[in-house]
């Protein structure tokens, strides 16, 4: 019988390695594409939803994993394979309830630093401010023309969470850098 | 560009929705008579003033809504809350 | 006196000329130096050039006469950039500029031959001449070309980098003049997040060229606008305003790209241009040396240079008086000053086609002098006002139009709102920005309320912010527009006031029909300079006041803008499937449908069909749409979308579906497969991915909210592999262990979930197009190169090769199945395709039902029928005609045609209509080249093995 896979093969192909680094950026660009995406689908009579616990257009932090109310009765939840298996194994899925694992369908980068939100501002016609989509805010937006889902995820500097259909991956990411250049983007 | 009160969202971009049509209700397909089955599909009434019609927020929420919108000042009014029903046409 | 009269002059207290710092320039040839600072105009007129272009109908030599951003005679070629403003464009190391619309030269323009035959050039000329006999066009077209205005346009200029941004400032402030930057900073200093953009290079406005007093004005409000934390975007221009205050900005003076165009969302859009001087219309209004007093101002006081040796200053105005006090300070001799507000006159200049020499006044007498200085009145840039809505109303008292309508989100200040002293100004512009501020505060408090991921805000929304700014006065201003003489009005297109006259005449007394039928107001100054003078002439001619007369509409752009500019960063997403790596290196040829890179065939499509019909083929059919459908009232959507009956499909099973539309039209079909109890996998065709998932959501939200379905799409979750060919059960048993494939556990139209070459929850099903025995195979697109390749090398003894797109559809042609959207179009209602045993009138509803109904009650649908020529080795293009007999009535076309490797022929589909539909049928089918020839209509639409034994075997 043939081989089983030895890795998750990313959509984002090209090879960075050479890319020069820009020692005085202040945004980086990372592919996460391989993290665990789990989507739940759950009305608000659900007692999933009740668990789940975060409406649409905010995340939460569960543990290691990130719940993120991604449209009304949707959530999409991040982490390792093991964590969001076990998040999902703690759900009561009593009910009309769907879990779709998205981690395949689904490109995932972060883009964080200083200068993430100008990056984004040159793609994305949404409203960056710290009023209108502030650390924990989660909204969907045609980002250079592919719709994302996108989470601002801070952690010591603002930082944004982008998941695209996987095909647009490399198109996306490299939408993403070319934005970022006047920044100093660099490859995480 | 003009911005939508998308009912889920709040307000956004026209070209994140999708414009679906005036909000008519569905005849029933095994009744309706061929002139009211044609007039739900290509008769829009079009009027100056306010007008119900249906949007999908194609770029957000994933969710269709009737708005009423006033095609001279296009001010919008009774963003509904979601769920709302609305024609069936695309 | 000669063009050396011109040059630069000592040093000004007010100038932004670098004299440390001087830049080489190339111009017409020849090597010129200037400072940095500099703008073409100044540094050509510092270099004692007089005559910068020449007119675009006439030919006549023409100065600078307004030596900023809107002079209609500074268009010039820099380098490879066309149409470029000299009186804005500042200069730069080794530029090399060349002047436009001349021939030969510049000084010696042969076309000048068109100002003697002046009179034939009327308005409406080229209409009128040219129309008949219309077979000459080309030939008329081709000499007018040569005389066409505008810069040459370089094919090869390599590309350049254009920029985008978004922004969603409270507070946008157009103009940073006295009250504009006023606004900007007590906006700001109240809180308001503002950006403030200025046309020019240099924050200030007007104050730029006046006093020192002035200028110490302009300083102290730029630090002000610095401190308060303004963005300020310089030489940057708001070109309108849209729909909910959406506005577009082109930004010049951005350090990484050539321009870069800004969309912002203002809450309050602040509207301070200032003022536009007004020419003054006489005869020789366009001789070189004719300048209106802003002009001379900011050549004298901010590039210090010398405009004229002589001059004639006629004024109505304080601009005016100062212009005559500035030459008269830089030792110019003012031969005469000139005061409208007296009841004088200028009536016409003349002299030689290099300069004015002489200056008629209205006393009958003549000065001599080379530069005519007039200061006439303003013209109220209003057109971002008009784009929000605002129809300008005209005064007498002050001799301009004024706004009329106030906007809630958009407020005017400075000149267009009124005038007033440099204090009165600011305070004005202070007053406008706090107003602006309070109302963007209530705007972002209902933006934040309403919008779902934003911090929640406190308190219930604050109230609208009244307008309680004082109002601006009306200084009195004679109305001066046209002398006792005629002369030109749009300098930029050459119409001359007697031109407007002679239109009101032939009936065009409209201001929006003369506008369109002379071009006056719609060249590159887009009726900045020459609206008020059409308007006013209009009213002479008509005998009524300007203001029964009215304006034309000031629409967007404010100011042209290049297609690079409106272009921006050029989005072109691109998907690919987890497999292009391989199709790369492997010499696919690419085929571009929809957003999706795909392989098309990989060297030759015809070995690939008979590789596959003989062995075993692969191809990548990743962007077949997939939707995962959950829940117990899957059944019924299905129902509901599909023209069959889906209440029974047993798990397991596959089942192909027709789609329609309301009307009836054939919208999209696929195969539906159940994997569990509630649990079922859609695909859709490639193109339809999208569209079918919205449908599917309609009908869910709208029609049928009680339904418990859940729709997610997976179309890129999962690499598709279609393994087709005698030898695929082979190949696919070396790669599964834990799914039984053989033909009696695993038939036809069933679907298994199972591990392939190691990766877990694959979806295997016993479908295809290409006829053969196949196995559609779904692997988790994160391991989808890892199967392809696995297949690849399993399969190498029992002769796998890739199958590209071509060869899918040539095999699907042998098999006759129809692709939506090539053999149907938007009118092929489903009775057309041959499947009225899978429309199923006696569900109670479904999509299209009751037009299938009538549909098939009246038989007038076209037919989707297989068509093969009688002579085998012509294959007719596809959307060729299908004649009836020997006439030229058409009665059908082919829609899809191919030579078929497997049979040895060619074969179609095509549609024909109801008397031509019947097997046996011989049809006329016409070529491309014209030929007729005979074709059949077959029995079966499967050219090939039609009773499918190799499919299910």
């Amino acid at each position: 019988m043939a081989n089983a896979p030895t890795t998750f093969e990313s959509p984002v192909v090209t090879d960075y390695s050479t890319r020069p680094t820009n020692a005085s950026s202040d945004v980086t660009l990372t592919d996460e594409s391989s993290t665990s995406k789990i989507l739940i689908r759950a009305g608000s009579e659900t007692a999933a939803a009740q668990q789940l616990g975060v409406p649409f257009g905010s995340a939460r932090q569960s543990g290691t994993v990130l719940v993120s109310g991604q449209r009304p009765s949707e959530w999409l939840i991040l982490g390792s394979a093991e964590e969001t298996d076990a998040f999902v194994a703690a759900l009561d899925l009593t009910g009309h309830v769907s879990v779709v694992d998205h981690t395949h369908s689904r490109a995932l980068f972060k883009l964080s630093g200083v200068g993430s939100k100008g990056t984004l501002e040159k793609i994305c016609g949404l409203d960056w401010d710290d009023a209108i989509t502030p650390d924990g805010a989660v909204v969907s937006a045609s980002v250079a023309k592919a719709n994302c889902d996108i989470v601002r995820f801070d952690a010591d500097e603002p930082g944004y969470l982008l998941a695209c259909d996987r095909s647009f991956g490399q198109y996306l990411f490299d939408a993403i850098l070319d934005a970022g250049d006047e920044f100093g983007i660099n490859v995480g | 560009m003009l911005l939508v009160p998308c009912p889920n969202c709040g307000p956004r971009n026209s070209s994140d929705l999708h414009y679906v049509g005036e909000a008519q209700a569905r005849p029933n397909p095994s009744e309706a008579t061929p002139t009211e089955w044609r007039e739900y599909l290509y008769m829009e009434d079009n009027p100056a003033g306010w007008l119900r019609e249906n949007w999908y927020c194609r770029s957000g929420c994933r969710q269709f809504f009737t708005l009423e919108r006033h095609t001279g000042s296009n001010e919008f009014r009774n963003p509904p809350m979601p769920g709302n029903k609305v024609g069936g046409k695309a | 006196m000669s063009a050396s009269e011109l040059g630069r002059l000592a040093a000004q207290s007010g100038e932004v000329i670098d004299r440390t710092s001087p830049i080489r320039f190339n111009w017409n040839g020849n090597s010129l130096t200037g400072f940095k600072g500099d703008t073409i105009a100044s540094a050509l007129m510092a270099n004692g050039e007089r005559i910068v272009s020449r007119s675009m109908k006439y030919h006549r030599p023409r100065g600078y006469m307004t030596a900023d951003f809107w002079d209609p005679n500074g268009f010039v070629q820099v380098g490879d950039d066309p149409n470029v403003r000299s009186g804005h464009r500042l200069i730069e190391d080794g530029m090399t500029i060349e002047p436009q619309n001349v021939w030969p030269s510049l000084d010696r323009d042969i076309k000048a031959a068109n100002g003697l035959v002046g009179r034939f050039l009327s308005a409406g000329f080229y209409y009128k001449t040219f129309i008949k006999p219309q077979k000459l066009w080309p030939a008329y077209e081709r000499v007018l070309s040569t005389f066409a205005p505008g810069g040459k346009v370089d094919l090869d200029t390599p590309h350049r980098y254009h920029d985008k941004r978004y922004t969603h400032p409270d507070v946008v402030v157009a103009g940073g003049g006295p009250a504009g930057m006023a606004a900007a900073a007590a906006a700001a200093e109240v809180g308001a997040n503002v950006l403030l953009v200025e046309h020019e290079h240099q924050l200030g406005g007007h104050l730029l060229w006046g006093s020192d007093a002035d200028r110490a004005v302009a300083a102290e409000l730029a630090n002000r606008v610095s401190a308060a934390g303004v963005e300020v975007l310089t030489n940057t221009t708001l070109t309108g305003r849209y729909e909910d205050n959406w506005v577009g900005i082109v930004q010049r003076s951005h350090p990484l790209a050539v321009e870069r165009l800004i969309k912002a969302r203002a809450k309050i859009l602040v509207v301070a241009p200032g003022l536009i001087e007004r020419p003054y219309v006489f005869a020789g209004n366009d001789k070189p040396g004719v300048m209106l007093s802003g002009a001379v101002r900011r050549l004298v006081n901010m590039y210090g240079v010398k405009p004229g040796a002589r001059a004639v200053v006629f004024t109505a105005n304080a601009e005016g008086d100062a212009a005559a006090a500035d030459l008269d300070r830089v030792g110019i001799d003012v031969a005469r000053v000139v005061d409208a507000r007296n009841g004088e006159n200028v009536v016409s200049a003349s002299g030689s086609s290099k300069s004015v020499k002489s200056v008629k006044l209205g006393d009958g007498s003549e000065v001599e002098a080379d530069l005519l200085v007039t200061a006439t009145g303003w013209t109220a840039p209003t057109s971002l006002l008009n784009m929000a809505g605002d129809r300008p109303v005209y005064d007498e008292g002050s001799a301009r139009f004024y706004p009329s309508v106030t906007v809630d989100n958009v407020l005017s200040t400075g000149g267009i709102s009124g005038d007033g002293s440099v204090d009165e100004l600011v305070a004005h512009g202070e007053a406008t920005g706090q107003l602006a501020a309070g109302r963007a505060s209530v705007v972002k408090h209902r933006v934040q309320a309403l919008t779902a991921r934003s911090v929640p805000v406190a308190g219930p929304e604050p109230e609208w912010t009244a307008d309680f700014r004082p109002e601006l006065g009306r200084d009195d201003h004679p109305e001066l527009f046209r002398s006792t003489t005629h002369g030109i009005v749009d300098f930029s297109e050459d119409v001359g006031s007697k031109d407007l006259v002679a239109a009101a005449k032939e009936g065009y007394d409209s201001v929006e029909l003369l506008k369109r039928y002379t071009t006056a107001t719609m060249g590159p100054a887009q009726g900045k300079l020459e609206t008020v003078n059409t308007v006013a002439v209009l009213a002479e001619a008509r005998g009524e006041t300007i203001e029964q007369v009215g304006t034309t509409v000031w629409r967007p752009p404010y100011v042209p803008i290049t297609l690079g500019g409106l272009a921006g960063r050029n989005f072109e997403p691109v998907r690919v499937s987890s497999i292009q790596p391989w199709h790369e290196a492997n010499g696919v040829t690419p085929i571009i449908a929809g957003a999706w890179i795909r392989p098309e065939h990989y060297g030759n499509p015809a070995d690939e069909v008979n590789n596959t019909r003989t062995n075993v083929g692969i191809t990548d059919v990743t962007p077949l749409g997939k939707l995962d459908l959950q829940g117990p009232d899957v059944p019924k959507l299905l129902s509901q979308l599909y023209t069959n009956k889906w209440m029974k499909l047993p798990i397991g099973s596959v089942r192909y579906g027709l789609m329609c539309a309301e009307d009836g039209v054939v919208l999209d079909d696929g195969v539906t497969g159940r994997l569990g109890e509630e649990h079922y996998l859609m695909t859709t065709t490639s193109s339809g991915a999208a569209s079918i998932w919205e449908w599917a959501e309609n009908w869910l939200q709208t029609e049928h909210p009680e339904w418990q379905v859940h729709v997610t799409p997976v179309t890129t979750g999962y690499t598709s592999i279609n393994v087709a060919g005698p030898k695929s059960r082979e190949l696919v048993g070396r790669l599964v262990d834990d799914v039984d494939l053989s033909a009696e556990a695993f038939d036809y139209m069933r679907v298994r979930t199972g591990t392939v070459a190691g990766v877990e929850n694959c979806i295997m099903w016993r479908i295809g197009f290409t006829g053969e025995l196949s196995f559609e195979l779904h692997v988790p697109s994160g391991y989808g190169l890892h199967v392809w390749e696995t297949l690849m090398a399993e399969g190498a003894d029992l002769g796998v090769k890739p199958f590209g797109l071509e060869a899918q559809r040539i095999m699907r042609l042998e098999k006759g199945h129809f692709i939506v959207g090539q053999d149907t179009d938007g009118l092929t209602q489903a009775p057309a395709v041959g499947m009225n045993a899978l429309i199923k009138l006696d569900k109670e509803d479904f999509a299209g039902k009751a037009e299938l109904a009538w549909a098939m009650e009246s038989d007038q649908v076209p037919h989707v029928v297989a068509i093969q020529t009688v002579d085998p080795t012509i294959v007719p293009g596809e959307a060729c005609q299908i004649l009836k007999g020997t006439t030229n009535e058409i009665v059908g076309r082919i829609t899809s045609s191919r030579m078929s490797p497997t049979l040895n022929r060619s074969v179609c589909l095509g549609q024909v209509d109801t008397a031509h539909a019947e097997a046996g049928t011989e049809l006329t089918v016409l070529l491309r080249n014209g030929q007729r020839i005979k074709a059949n209509v077959m029995s079966h639409h499967a050219h090939f093995d039609p009773e499918g034994e190799r499919l299910r075997g």
